[in-house]
């Protein structure tokens, strides 16, 4: 036997390729799109129901109305308590959750395939018949109240909550939390529960995405079971256009006396998911803070020690969601990371990435690829997308394709397009007595320095 | 019967190191997962954090791979990567495209084996930043940061290896040495004290012929020096132990913890099935009472930690809403605790259900599967524990759960942390 030679990497074997799942798609009688992808390896079932029923479509003074009806849904229906339905679900070990996003509200179900029928008839039941308790909508109102309250005292959310009010104009939805505020939500009782999901948790528009060890044909006859009757299309739609709050750079430091650490956030506005871009861009932001390896990280951590881990990323959402850079630092560290934060975002509008980056970034996209879609509700929450932002069917089958394909150019080009240093919001949550002079030495804006508000 | 069966098969080498192999080929994914046998419980008094430095350190390069090496091999392929220390183990885990197993493998056995040449001063000052960051942003600058430190203080005395936390002191951070960091790795890092397992789309001869090839002719290390302080603890606490913290905190907590049998005893999963049937799901005791009907808690958390050395803890918390009295909510989580003794079979019989639905969907990743085999062998002997966990929870009676209850969550076996909200200043 010949010595291992350590000194080089081995080689790889022979490539077997992921391959996503084949889906089967249908429409249903009331217009829910029906996707289903059988993956056989355990005896799960993941299926998630998508509503269009989001916080974007909300006016700013109703913020907060979806996410609360989402929380509330469990607390009833028009034939049992929140508990009985827990119990139901419990015993046959079902897990059920209502969530709520800017596009949506989605229920997602989890369960071993042989007890779905049983689950389904217990998900259509929420969604068709809640029956919004009192007491089950206060349960519901007092959590998202001290919910609200919790995020303002935790630095790391109040530094991302203080950023959407820097990036976004007062009137643009995504200038707030998902949450709304103590003010909206303090408002909205029970009949304002019950008329928003009367009228906008409805089936057109929407999506019922099965994943698991599951048969389409039998899956959408107990859909058409459960949900058919089920009519209608959501009230309320999105119309907002997302424009920025500023032009050029600023800084606001919300003080928190005696920090140990400053909560960082620099961003400004990015792009919608539906950019033509969207291939070039995730390449190029996993060169500047996507990877462990990326600049950002390996400049901040690794090469100044200046924090546990920083990050970059475009929020793609049906409108621009927020580009933004997130990290904590030490007090001292403080205005150096910004500085060095600001000189990456330059550097990367600039000159944008080199071909070697381009290279890793690109193959680290297509192999994790297979790693990110290993489980059925991942595979689900993927699918769900192509219905949220109206991607066409094959989009996963080519995604590897489609990133492999991007090229130097592009993505220098989408750099230069969408980092803009020159306008990026700077916030930062620590100790202002410690840190607002160095910023203010910095010389990149003015400098802000404001107390925490009661609502962040 | 359980409707799951993970297929394994066990080895090792001659230099000690313990081998678990367990093959899926469904998707073109390798999970290659290295449990060793040190944790926070080994350092003694002046070196606490330092099993966790030193995992930081097991990134910063080996004899033949370059710092940040490691990360950017990986990353390359499109894996992931990452380690835990835990208070009685380390653990490191990659997951790669199948093809690139052999990669995962150079990496991993050139940091057991060839560490040391790759250590330097620098990389130690560097790594001990990133830790005392990593320690302001988890736990000092965080609303509630420093329960778990209180709690392990009131659990575990002085001389007892949990007493301190994983994350350890700034101070002995400070002190930490490059010659700690040679001690450390020659007494633990060594083959008989580690369980590497690789699960998920592989050849089963190839992989054994190429974790002989890269794992072979590492040294095997010495006998392991014992655990530092007394590791003996009487069955309960003794009395109910209190701490009050009045801090910069959102909204009042009460934390309540019970002292039980360790992860190896029998009757731990009697614990676990009790925690269930507090905490687990809506239907739980605790969510159901506390937060849906007396509504007197925003959220309730039950957590039972699985640790060898000693005895172990269950704990519960319930946070109340502004400006509620802590006597009143710890005096109702009281109750539906002391409820428990009155337990019913159907509350069991959902706690086997959902119990049965998570660990399916846990093992529906090749890292989560790996990472159970390789905690099973290391701590029994006995991967097949994956298979078997399930029906070690079913043999629980109610009679067992009535009965812990009554003897082993009462006054004599509490340990009380509560947090109240500064008053907040007019403004």
């Amino acid at each position: 036997m010949i010595a291992l030679d350590r000194t080089a990497p081995p080689k790889p074997g022979v490539i077997r390729h992921y391959d996503f799942p084949p889906v089967e798609r249908r429409a249903l009688s009331n217009g829910l799109d029906l996707r289903v992808a059988r993956l056989g390896r355990l005896p799960v079932a993941s299926v998630r129901l998508f509503m269009r029923a989001g916080e974007a479509a909300l006016r700013p003074e109703r913020a907060g109305l979806a996410v609360l009806t989402a929380d509330a849904l469990d607390g009833g229906t028009k034939r049992r308590s929140g508990t009985a339905l827990a119990e139901a679900l419990e015993s046959i070990g079902a897990r059920l959750d209502a969530s709520t996003g800017w596009e949506g509200t989605s229920v997602d179900l989890y369960c071993l395939a042989d007890r779905l029928p049983e689950a389904m008839h217990l998900l259509a039941e929420l969604v068709c018949e809640p029956s919004f308790p009192e007491e089950e909508v206060e349960r519901a109102r007092g959590q998202h109240l001290a919910g609200l309250r919790q995020r303002v005292m935790d630095p790391g959310t109040l530094a991302s909550d203080v950023a959407l009010t820097r990036y976004y104009a007062a009137s643009v939805p995504y200038a707030r939390p998902l949450d709304g505020s103590v003010e909206t939500a303090s408002r909205l009782g029970r009949d304002d529960l019950a008329g928003y999901a009367d009228a906008n948790l409805r089936p057109a528009g929407g999506g019922l995405i099965a994943v698991g060890d599951l048969d389409s044909r039998e899956v959408a006859a107990l859909a058409e079971q459960c949900l058919g009757g089920w009519t209608g299309r959501p009230a309320l739609a999105e119309d907002f256009a997302a424009r920025a709050d500023a032009e050029t750079c600023r800084v606001v430091v919300v003080d928190r006396p005696g920090s140990v650490q400053s909560e960082v956030r620099v961003g400004h506005v990015g792009v919608a998911r539906s950019t033509p871009d969207y291939f070039a861009l995730s390449v190029v932001n996993l060169v500047l803070g996507g990877m462990f390896t990326s600049r950002l990280n390996l400049n901040l951590r690794e090469q100044h020690g200046f924090t546990y881990g920083v990050r970059s990323g475009f929020s793609f959402r049906g409108q621009p969601g927020p580009f933004e850079v997130s990290t904590a630092v030490g007090n001292e560290q403080t205005a150096p990371a910004v500085r060095e934060i600001l000189a990456e975002l330059s550097l990367m509008a600039e000159k944008g990435p080199t071909e070697e980056e381009v290279s890793a970034a690109r193959d680290f996209a297509a192999g994790i690829f297979g790693i990110q879609l290993e489980t059925s509700s991942q595979i689900g929450s993927r699918l769900t997308h192509l219905v949220v932002y109206g991607l066409p069917d094959g989009y996963y089958h080519r995604y590897r394709d489609d990133v492999r394909a991007v090229t130097v150019d592009a993505a220098v080009e989408s750099a230069r397009r969408h980092i803009r240093p020159g306008q990026a919001q700077i916030v930062v949550v620590g100790d202002a007595s410690q840190v607002a002079g160095p910023l203010e030495a910095l010389g990149v804006g003015p400098v802000e320095v404001r107390a925490v508000q009661p609502n962040g | 019967m359980s409707r799951l069966h993970v297929p394994f098969e066990r080895h090792r080498l001659a230099n000690g190191l313990k081998v678990v192999l367990s093959p899926d080929r469904t998707v073109p994914i390798v999970a290659v997962n290295l449990w060793y046998g040190v944790g926070s419980r080994n350092e003694p008094t002046g070196k606490t954090g330092f099993a966790h430095l030193f995992e930081h350190m097991m990134f910063q390069g080996s004899a033949h791979v370059p710092k940040n090496k490691h990360f950017e091999l990986i990353e390359r392929v499109g894996g992931t990567l990452n380690a835990t220390t835990w208070f009685d183990r380390t653990n490191y885990f990659d997951t790669v495209p199948s093809h690139h197993l052999e990669l995962a493998l150079w990496l991993e056995s050139d940091r057991m084996g060839w560490m040391l040449p790759a250590m330097d001063q620098a990389k130690l000052d560097n790594q001990r930043d990133v830790v005392k960051n990593e320690k302001r942003q988890r736990y000092d600058n965080q609303p509630y940061g420093d329960w778990d430190e209180r709690l392990q203080a009131m659990m575990y005395p002085p001389e007892h290896p949990y007493h301190h936390t994983v994350i350890g002191s700034m101070e002995d951070l400070e002190a930490a040495t490059l010659q700690d960091v040679e001690r450390f790795f020659t007494t633990f890092y060594v083959p008989n004290n580690a369980v590497l397992t690789v699960a998920g789309d592989f050849d089963r001869d190839q992989a054994l012929a190429l974790i002989g090839r890269y794992f072979g002719e590492i040294q095997s290390g010495g006998a392991l020096p014992p655990i530092p302080g007394t590791i003996d603890l009487p069955a309960k606490l003794g009395a109910t132990v209190r701490d009050h913290v009045v801090a910069d905190v959102p909204l009042p907590r009460v934390i309540m913890a019970f002292r039980t049998p360790p992860f190896s005893a029998d009757d731990f999963a009697t614990a676990e099935v009790a925690r269930a049937l507090l905490g687990m799901g809506r239907a739980s005791r605790l969510y159901r009472a506390l937060v849906r009907e007396r509504r007197v808690a925003k959220s309730v958390v039950t957590y039972i930690y699985p640790l060898l050395t000693g005895g172990s803890t269950l704990l519960t918390w319930a946070t109340g809403y502004p400006g509620a009295d802590l006597d009143a909510l710890e005096q109702a989580l009281s109750e539906e605790i002391e409820g428990l003794a009155d337990a019913d079979q159907a509350e069991v019989d959902r706690a086997i259900a959902l119990a049965e639905t998570d660990l399916v969907s846990s093992l529906e990743r090749v890292a989560t599967r790996a990472d159970l085999l390789s905690m099973f062998e290391l701590y029994f002997d006995d991967p097949g524990r994956v298979n078997s966990e399930l029906d070690r929870l079913r043999a629980v009676t109610v009679d067992q759960v009535r009965a812990f209850a009554r003897e082993r969550m009462g006054a004599d076996n509490r340990a009380v942390l509560t947090y109240e909200p500064r008053a907040e200043v007019a403004s």
